[in-house]
């Protein structure tokens, strides 16, 4: 069984399940905002996207920038087969976890 | 009528591209200005927009550091303990004004280069010719450890706080001779030139 994901790793790779063609930095950072309902640093989403794709669970290309981005590149990223299985195996373990648990949680369960 | 352009901090910037490997640099900076641009500026105001982006941009630090060596990150860890108390020395001393304050504010204004110039070199990787004036501070951080070590080893008073700083300048010193010759980068990614 592939390592579990952790939740902001979970945020990010939904994040790109759920922007689709627009995954790109900022949108992902702004949709990790959304999904965590806080506020999250753009150093924390580009160090998890790297050691994602590092881990092979997210692919990248490169596109032209628009002129707000003085030009700059825009990298865009898509969830790998490997990504959709961390992600699978991570929610089916987490249900297992929770599947006997009522909240709140009783005193000696 | 003459429209002002509004752009992110330009040192802010700069700084994002010496900390950011050659991989990430073009994109993370890109989206950053697109962000600051489009939503940070016109909702919250040239004031807002910059600190959101000047915090953004030391949010990279603790993540996309190069320094590599656990002696460097040591190193760091003390050169920022070492600039805090000396800048907080300085300020004392210029505040207070007691008999030789020029001398003392002015030998803590100068450790405090030392501890800021090792923490750009090691965290940004700047050019080596640099680094040769750190063996100059290195020296000069022992000398003035040593020489505040034995003082309060052999005075009439027993200062805590001055024998911690003294080992501290003598551990920096040490670490700073050690690590000088050790790159403080990591292996870069290959660099993408080419789009698609």
């Amino acid at each position: 069984m592939a390592e579990l994901l952790g939740t902001f790793e979970q945020s990010v790779l939904l994040s790109i399940f759920g922007l689709r063609d627009e995954a790109y930095g900022r949108a992902i950072l702004n949709h990790v905002q959304e999904l965590l309902q806080r506020n999250v640093s753009a150093g924390a989403v580009y160090a998890t996207l790297e050691r994602l794709e590092a881990r092979g669970l997210v692919l990248s290309r490169l596109a032209e920038g628009s002129p707000a981005r003085g030009g700059r590149a825009r990298r865009y990223y898509t969830v790998a087969g490997e990504g959709e299985r961390a992600l699978s195996e991570t929610q089916k373990a987490l249900t297992a976890i929770w599947k006997d648990v009522q909240l709140p949680i009783q005193e000696g369960l | 009528m003459k429209m002002s352009v509004h752009a992110p901090p330009r040192w802010a910037e700069r700084f994002l591209e010496r900390l950011l490997p050659a991989r990430a640099r073009q994109v993370v900076v890109g989206d950053l200005r697109e962000e600051y641009l489009e939503s940070m500026l016109p909702r919250r105001g040239r004031l807002r927009a910059d600190l959101w982006f000047i915090r953004q941009v030391a949010s990279f630090v603790p993540q996309f550091s190069r320094e590599v060596s656990p002696m460097g990150k040591i190193l760091l860890w003390f050169s920022w303990f070492t600039l805090v108390c000396t800048c907080w020395l300085a300020l004392m001393e210029m505040l207070l004004r007691h008999p030789g304050f020029e001398l003392r504010a002015l030998l803590a204004i100068g450790v405090a280069a030392i501890c800021m110039a090792t923490i750009v070199v090691r965290m940004l990787h700047v050019a080596m010719r640099t680094e040769r004036w750190l063996w100059l501070g290195a020296a000069l951080l022992i000398g003035v450890g040593g020489e505040a070590f034995l003082h309060s080893a052999t005075a009439d008073h027993f200062e805590g706080f001055a024998v911690v700083i003294s080992v501290v300048l003598l551990v920096q010193g040490i670490l700073m001779l050690i690590t000088l010759g050790q790159p403080a980068k990591g292996s870069p990614r290959p660099l993408e030139t080419t789009l698609g």
